[in-house]
């Protein structure tokens, strides 16, 4: 039993880095309009600026980090801007094939910079905490203290702010939005911006919780498609719930099956509820 | 005696606890074979709403809807059309990769269309016919010399023409047109007119949807009026026109206009 | 690498994959599906065909089923796998669209591609099928690389005349109805359910042959080879070649098969060097792939010459 209950937790870790992740990934999808495959890349670079900065250059890890999450979102603005924006009026269907277009290239300039094999941050081992027989680690708590605390203000600014509540308009109707006034340019950028920072801090938490290589990224999107589904490209909420969701029953189902299939429970959970809500959790219906 | 080839049976429809069709009893009325109907009313009169549940997009929350008999609660739309209910859309729609003959041809049911006749080739055979008729029906709405083109290229008034060809080429029981005069210049609605009594004289059954209510009463030989979704009156023009109800109701405020 | 060497690759994979781009053109072009999962229908045609043509496990095999059956047995249960699949996969997606078809197919391909990494009975894990049967063409008086270059030609070939003859066809013209405008197919009788299962089951059928002569020539399955690059790579050919036809997907694939081939045909000196050089090529892929979605320079083209 305690057992189950050390992997319902670790589930609630992978949940809580999984809702970073997907965030940004839903916030573009929304307001964009399509899913971008290359978001996964993101986290990547992000990744790597960290360990470049820190295990190379032998920055300390906070200013690598600050480091990467700056720099990321300017490279999720600069592509947005040079490579998406003229292709919109193409549809979604062209952009989400485009994005892989994107992804390709940026994997392939990550792989001729860094190589294969596997890195780590310069960083003191993990310390475990002990308690009611559960063991966490901090860099376990960091990634669930940073998620809740980028939830909450990410609520705060997307319904306190003027540039939160245009994003908002822009993504439940960009026609209405567009017509009263919202300046739909600015709002994109302000969201790629956003979106792109979210991947860089996801990022870091990767390169915090896991050993890095240049593949990384490919293995992410696929949790970050099955929470995206799952919460129905939706609401901030549907996400948080989604990404719980996932990582718990990702991590518990290891618990009964052989850990190989631990990917394929996150995919399951999907396809399940696709069949049921072909809309998704938040059953926002679109056309 | 002529069978009632549309019967609409104590119809309700509700949308968010509000009745849009059908007062107390339901809205119910008859279409026997070979009339023309004309449906009309005011905006919001609850017209589309009907119109929607005799196609059998939406389905009535009570009462039934019969095509021929058969009850179109669990029909898909693919299937109604297949009982013989041929439709037009308010907004015309066309295939835009395909040419205008096409257009039509594909309205009718081809045996290759199935995949091992495909396959075969045996489809060459009606191929042909299915070309005259389609031919055939272009040349009646007027569309002869498009025959080739791009449906890019016609007006929204040829575009409703090539729906209602579309339609003829699959010879439906019943034939239901919404709003047809709308965003069509006065010249091609005379010739709307023309064609629609045409078929009519052939002893076809026709729905027509309208809120041209002059146009209608021209034509059809038996009208519906509705307000507030249910039947305000019903009979022929001459008894529709001379209806005190349907004057306050309808023509006064239209003549106000 | 001589330049026959690189000949008779580029004719032999160009083919090979054409083979699949051909299908997804029929899904994407045609049938306006977009399906994500395309490698899953290959993998599920090379397993069937190692399956049936293996002996059964000895030694260290830890794969269940062996039935050492000949190879055209093996190619036919290649293509009824890969169908198998795409009833299975299609069956439940039909009502899904666009994005969230792309979605779960590709869904469901990282499920049969984690399926064959974990489930060792299926074809050994990640260790794979090696030394898979194949027919000898020396009896022809072939060589093997001329041999499988002509079969994957003539797969390749056959699968176009096929998807033709079957578009040609009133069949192709319904098709066409139903992704332009479904409300209007069905109210003229199309039953949109049926088609769309139609062209996804069929399209299936030839990257399971496809998958059963892949194997074949490599002589190995492994999940390694099936990973959703493959669907990537498709994609990526069908835009390079302009969609919609049948030649532009062919030349397409044909195309970016060359230009890996090329580029895998220079010498390197060091592994970093060969490193450096497969980036370069998806740097490079992915560059061309965002620059013909942009221009889309296969649309004008057929513009021009329809306005002409």
């Amino acid at each position: 039993m305690t057992l189950l209950a050390q992997y319902a937790l670790t589930g609630v870790v992978t949940g809580c880095f999984l809702i970073l992740a997907t965030i940004g990934f839903s916030l573009t999808r929304q307001v964009e309009g399509f899913l971008n495959i290359a978001h996964a890349e993101m986290l990547g670079v992000s990744a790597f600026i960290t360990w470049g900065l820190n295990a190379v250059a032998g920055w300390p890890f906070l200013p690598s980090a600050a480091v990467a999450v700056v720099a990321t979102a300017f490279l999720g603005l600069a592509i947005g801007r040079v490579v998406y924006d003229p292709m919109r009026r193409l549809g979604p269907a062209v952009l989400l094939i485009t994005s892989v277009g994107v992804a390709y290239v940026m994997a392939g300039v990550m792989h001729a910079i860094i190589g294969t094999g596997i890195r780590s941050l310069d960083m003191p081992l993990a310390t475990s905490y002990k308690a009611f027989g559960l063991r966490i680690t901090d860099y376990q708590m960091v990634v669930v203290a940073l998620a809740a605390a980028t939830g909450i203000s990410l609520a705060l600014f997307l319904n306190r702010t003027k540039t939160g509540l245009a994003i908002r308009a822009m993504s439940s109707n960009p026609e209405l939005a567009a017509s009263r006034g919202i300046d739909v340019r600015q709002t994109s950028r302000a969201t790629w911006l956003i979106a792109s920072g979210l991947a860089g801090l996801a990022g870091v938490m990767l390169a915090l919780i896991a050993t890095l290589s240049t593949d990384i990224a490919f293995n992410q999107i696929l949790q970050i498609l099955a929470v995206a589904i799952l919460a129905g490209l939706g609401s901030l909420y549907s996400v948080i719930a989604a990404g719980l969701i996932v990582g718990i029953a990702m991590d518990m189902s290891v618990y009964w099956i052989p850990a190989g299939y631990r990917p394929l429970i996150a995919f399951l959970v999907v396809i399940l509820a696709l069949l049921v809500r072909p809309q998704g959790l938040s059953g926002k219906a679109r056309s | 005696m002529t069978r009632d080839l549309l019967v609409v049976d104590r119809v309700i429809k509700r949308f968010g606890g509000l009745k849009a069709v059908g007062g107390d009893d339901g809205l119910s009325f008859t279409v026997p074979e070979g009339t023309f109907l004309g449906l009309i009313g005011p905006n919001g009169a609850g017209k589309s709403t009907t119109f929607n549940l005799i196609s059998g997009v939406l389905k009535p929350d009570e009462g039934k809807v019969l095509l021929d008999g058969v009850d179109l609660a669990k029909a898909r739309a693919s299937e109604i059309a297949a009982l013989g209910l041929g439709r037009t859309f308010q907004t015309p729609r066309a295939f835009p990769s395909l040419s205008v003959l096409d257009n039509v041809i594909v309205g009718a049911d081809s045996a290759g269309e199935r995949v091992g006749m495909a396959f075969s080739g045996r489809w060459r055979d009606s191929e042909g016919a299915l070309r005259d008729k389609a031919a055939a029906v272009l040349a009646r709405v007027g569309l002869s010399e498009r025959i080739n083109d791009h449906v890019g290229s016609l007006s929204g008034g040829e575009l409703r023409m090539l729906e209602v060809a579309r339609q003829l080429v699959r010879d439906p029981k019943i034939l239901l047109l919404d709003e047809p005069t709308a965003g069509v210049d006065p010249s091609l609605q005379s010739k709307l007119s023309n064609i629609l009594v045409d078929l009519h004289a052939e002893g076809r059954t026709l729905i027509v949807v309208e809120h041209n209510l002059h146009f209608l009463l021209r034509i059809a030989d038996r009208v519906v009026v509705l307000q507030n979704g249910q039947l305000l009156s019903q009979g022929t023009p001459a008894e529709i026109k001379a209806d005190e109800k349907v004057i306050t109701a309808y023509l006064g405020a239209d003549h106000a206009a | 690498m001589n330049l026959v060497q690189l000949f008779l690759a580029v004719v032999m994979f160009g083919s090979l994959f054409s083979v699949l781009t051909l299908s997804l053109n029929l899904q994407y072009a045609r049938g306006g599906m977009i399906n994500f999962g395309t490698v899953a229908y290959f993998a599920a045609g090379a397993y069937a065909y190692a399956i049936v043509t293996q002996e059964p496990p000895s030694g260290l095999d830890q794969y269940l089923v062996g039935l050492h059956g000949p190879w055209w047995a093996g190619f036919l249960a290649a293509g009824v796998a890969s169908m198998a699949f795409a009833v299975l996969t299609g069956w439940p997606t039909l009502r899904l669209r666009g994005e969230y078809l792309a979605l779960t197919t590709f869904a469901f391909a990282e499920m049969l591609h984690s399926l064959l990494v974990n489930e060792r009975r299926i074809g050994n894990g990640t260790v794979g099928l090696a030394n898979v049967e194949r027919p000898d063409p020396g009896s022809l008086g072939l060589p093997d690389a001329w041999a499988y270059a002509g079969a994957a030609f003539l797969l390749m070939l056959a699968t176009a005349l096929v998807f033709r003859r079957l578009l040609a066809s009133p069949y192709g013209r319904a098709i066409d109805a139903v992704r332009d405008d479904e409300t209007a197919a069905e109210a003229i009788g199309k039953d949109i359910a049926r088609l769309r299962f139609e062209v996804f089951v069929i399209s299936a059928v030839p990257i399971g042959f496809a998958g059963a002569l892949y194997a074949m020539i490599t002589t190995l399955v492994s999940p390694d080879l099936f990973t959703a690059e493959v669907t990537f790579f498709v994609w990526i050919a069908l835009v390079l070649g302009g969609e919609r036809t049948i030649l532009g997907a062919v030349l397409g694939t044909m195309a970016l098969v060359g230009f890996q081939e090329l580029v895998r045909a220079f010498p390197f000196e060091s592994v970093r060097a060969a490193e450096i050089a497969a980036a370069g090529e998806d740097i490079v892929t992915g560059i061309l792939f965002i620059l013909i979605l942009r221009w889309q320079p296969f649309e004008a083209m057929v513009k021009r010459r329809a306005a002409a």
